[in-house]
């Protein structure tokens, strides 16, 4: 690491831009505006929080910016076991969460556009393409990504990451570190929890060769408690949505979890969410729900559509229509049972072969069902997603199963969560509109 | 060859007359002899090709692969009745999800039993898949109440191993075998389905026989499945010659023989040393270097990705293998295919173009 980069990073992250965007920040909460377009005759207006989120974030690509030279970088998948990457200090980057920021800019097609043109097909993850696109022009809304001198790939959401990583490490010539996490079809075998938990043990010395430092045990375990409180947050939050009115759309839920995802294991993390759970405790206490006038709730099922977030909240909230719920945030919050602080290794080993991507058709239609019961909800929309098959595949018979067995009216809606060539606003308006007169009859 | 290649439905029906067991294998990688051992014969199922895709449609979304489609498509109409089992190794996510909506929501009658497959080709993989065949060897004792001994595995293996050094050797002199295209292909891809004795015979016949090697330009042919198998006929007609492969359901199952005196940990290492697929993780740069050397060696001019729609492993490493092979004078051409359609003419106009280029 070197004096100049070093010296560059405290002046533009600590000494301008943080202060700057703290600022910014105290500037929207002393005075929110409420953006001219908001359809405030029938959603409430945005959350207080959302400044704060905005400063995480903005605060995060401004690190990510200066972060080379200064401290070592790691780029992971999204369901990777970041805790002992934290630990050695290194700066993380989600690429993942960097396509859905370019999504919700709007800046995607111009992206993978680069991609696309290097050769890459239309029928890959339009994420993988977004960040491939990303990586080759150079070509980000957040100013600039940091190169990574570490890459780690987990398969615990899908296979797509290993491939996509492969050519991550090709590009960066940079180790890349894998975590294979088998499948859990029914349930996980011993075998398969040692198994992830030899290759969390092996990817440590890598790690530390990589970050120039060896591995504080303490401080790992510090970090799986910050990552768990937080967690932990996060489920309160998601449970606050079984009040009447909700006082949180998943559509916030969407925008609001990104610090769950990206920075979790760090205390200004679990700051901001005890701050989110205050602030929906005081809107329930009075009550005030994110949709105004809420007739009927509503679960998500798989990723956001990022470009057209705002285009669902105000299409159903006309309606009175609230998407109360999401398996897809509900992911980030239900493994928090799991985390273990006494056993680190055993414990992320286990936490990290489990997410609901990692787990069969029936647990994914299990949890459906059980939202629905516990989130009081009229419906599911399910989002066959293009680029996500792990997610997708099934959705067909457990919307089918859905109707039929339980009585539960479901929507499949064919779109990408990043790709807006593969969605289509016409027949989308067309078929929500079916399904919410069906859910007034 | 002296004698023809029986069929998959004859080689099933005689199993069947037999009184043995049949076990329907998905794509890529499996363990033949773990199977062999509890006297279940592997019967492979890529795809097939040409079946009602409507049956898979009720179930699977339009951009899942078609030889995911065609396999569930196949299931639904009775194709695979005759199986007593259905094995699914663990190669993508669209096999995960056919797997998990199998076991879970459509149930059909055959047991249904996934094998996870590490992406990696570290000690703890091979730690990891042999202890995935222990216990795949436990759930087929509980189904066939059978316990074979360490004895009859290592029996297994080595006969698997016997078939699979021939069919090595099929693909060393295929260049002077003179056998078409279409006629190699029906060959080794009739390891799908044969018994591995049963195999072995008819490779050590061929391989008795001389005949004239065939001109031809000659290409690598690179993909998942060569299907249709009309394409196969055509590089013939527009004097291609397909001098070696990097097919997953061919060239990259030329398992070496294992190492290890232990039958799990020896079937683990034969599967983790096989050539460089997409499907296990290899490294792009592992691929590039097999496929140079690979083309080195039997005179390749040129590469023909034979790709099946929407399959992501495959897609992934495309534009960094082709800028590779072509920094090592290797032209290449990308094909994609429905293996449900008939060969579009399409198809046939780019590989004529692509083998003309080749011949000026």
């Amino acid at each position: 690491m070197g004096i100049t980069d070093s010296l560059k990073y405290y002046w533009n992250v600590k000494v301008v831009g943080q202060p700057f965007l703290h600022w910014q920040r105290r500037q929207a909460e002393r005075r929110p505006k409420v953006s001219s377009r908001w359809r405030s005759d029938i959603l409430s207006p945005p959350l207080r929080i959302g400044a704060k989120t905005k400063e995480l974030i903005s605060r995060h690509y401004l690190e990510g910016r200066y972060a080379n030279g200064h401290r070592p970088v790691a780029w992971v998948t999204s369901g990777g076991p970041v805790e002992i990457l934290q630990a050695l200090g290194f700066y993380v980057l989600y690429p993942e969460n960097h396509g859905a920021l370019c999504g919700v800019r709007k800046a995607v097609v111009e992206i993978y556009g680069e991609a696309e043109n290097a050769g890459y097909s239309t029928d890959i993850c339009s994420y993988a393409r977004t960040d491939i696109g990303s990586m080759l022009s150079g070509k980000t809304p957040v100013g600039r990504l940091p190169k990574p001198d570490l890459l780690l790939a987990c398969t615990n959401i899908c296979q797509t990451v290993l491939h996509w990583y492969r050519v991550l490490a090709k590009h960066f010539e940079v180790p890349l570190i894998l975590i294979d996490t088998p499948f859990v079809y029914t349930k996980a075998s011993d075998h398969a929890l040692e198994y992830v938990k030899k290759q969390l043990e092996n990817s440590i010395p890598i790690a530390e060769q990589v970050a120039g430092r060896t591995l504080d045990y303490r401080r790992l375990k510090e970090i799986i408690h910050l990552s768990k409180d937080a967690t932990e947050l996060w489920l309160e939050i998601i449970g606050r949505g079984r009040h009447h009115p909700a006082p949180m759309s998943v559509f916030d839920q969407f925008i609001h979890m990104a610090p769950i995802v990206e920075m979790r294991g760090k205390k200004e993390t679990v700051d901001f969410y005890a701050a989110l759970l205050k602030e929906l405790d005081e809107n329930i206490d009075k009550g005030i729900g994110a949709v105004r006038n809420e007739r009927k709730r509503l679960l998500w099922d798989n990723l956001p559509i990022w470009y057209r977030l705002r285009y669902f909240a105000e299409n159903l909230g006309e309606h009175g229509i609230c998407v109360v719920a999401s398996t897809y945030t509900n992911a980030w919050a239900e493994l928090a049972p799991l985390m273990n602080l006494e056993k680190p290794l055993d414990s992320m080993a286990n936490t990290y072969m489990h997410p609901i991507l990692n787990q069969g058709t029936k647990y994914k239609l299990d949890t459906m069902k059980r939202m629905v019961e516990e989130f009081q909800l009229d419906g599911v929309i399910l989002h066959s997603d293009r680029s996500c098959k792990p997610y997708s595949i099934g959705q067909i018979d457990q919307r089918n199963l859905l109707i039929q067995e339980y009585g539960i009216p479901a929507l499949l809606l064919e779109a990408d969560h990043d790709d807006p060539r593969a969605y289509s606003e016409e027949q989308v308006a067309s078929r929500l509109a079916s399904f919410v007169e069906m859910l007034d009859d | 060859m002296s004698n023809p290649i029986p069929s998959r439905k004859e080689v099933i029906e005689d199993i069947k007359n037999r009184g043995e067991l049949v076990a329907a294998v998905l794509p890529i990688h499996y363990s033949r002899a773990l199977l062999r051992c509890f006297s279940i014969y592997p019967v492979e199922v890529w795809g097939p090709p040409k079946v009602d895709v409507s049956l898979g449609g009720a179930h699977l979304q339009p951009y899942v692969c078609s030889i995911v489609h065609n396999a569930l498509s196949f299931l639904k109409m009775g194709g695979l009745n005759a199986a007593d089992f259905i094995l699914i190794p663990h190669t993508c996510d669209s096999l995960q999800g056919l797997t998990s909506v199998l076991i879970d929501l459509i149930k059909p009658e055959q047991a249904i039993i996934p094998l996870y497959l590490p992406r990696g080709q570290r000690e703890e993989d091979i730690i990891f898949l042999a202890d995935e065949f222990r216990s795949l060897y436990t759930r087929l004792s509980e189904l066939t109440g059978k316990k074979p001994s360490s004895k009859d595995l290592l029996a297994a293996i080595k006969r698997e191993e016997t078939s699979d050094l021939l069919l090595a050797k099929l693909y060393k002199t295929r260049q002077q075998m003179g056998l078409s295209n279409l006629d190699f292909y029906r060959l080794v891809r009739s390891r799908e389905y044969l018994p591995a004795e049963h195999f072995s015979t008819l490779a050590e016949e061929t391989l008795q026989t001389s005949t004239q090697p065939r001109p031809g330009i000659p290409i690598i042919l690179s993909g998942i499945v060569p299907e249709p198998m009309e394409v196969l006929n055509k590089i013939d007609e527009m004097n291609g010659q397909v001098v070696a492969d990097d097919l997953a359901c061919c060239g990259r199952r030329l398992y070496k023989p294992g190492i290890s005196p232990e039958p799990f940990r020896r079937m683990a290492e034969r599967i983790i040393s096989a050539p460089p697929d997409p499907t296990r993780g290899n490294p792009i740069e592992e691929r590039v270097k097999y496929l140079v050397e690979m083309a080195q060696n039997s005179g390749a001019q040129g590469i023909i990705f034979y790709e099946v729609k929407f399959c992501e492993p495959e897609l992934f490493d495309l534009p960094n293998l082709r800028n590779s092979l072509k920094e090592h004078g290797l032209a290449s051409i990308i094909i994609e295919v429905d293996i449900n359609n008939p060969l579009p003419h399409q198809v046939a106009t780019r590989i004529s173009a692509f083998l003309e280029m080749l011949d000026s």
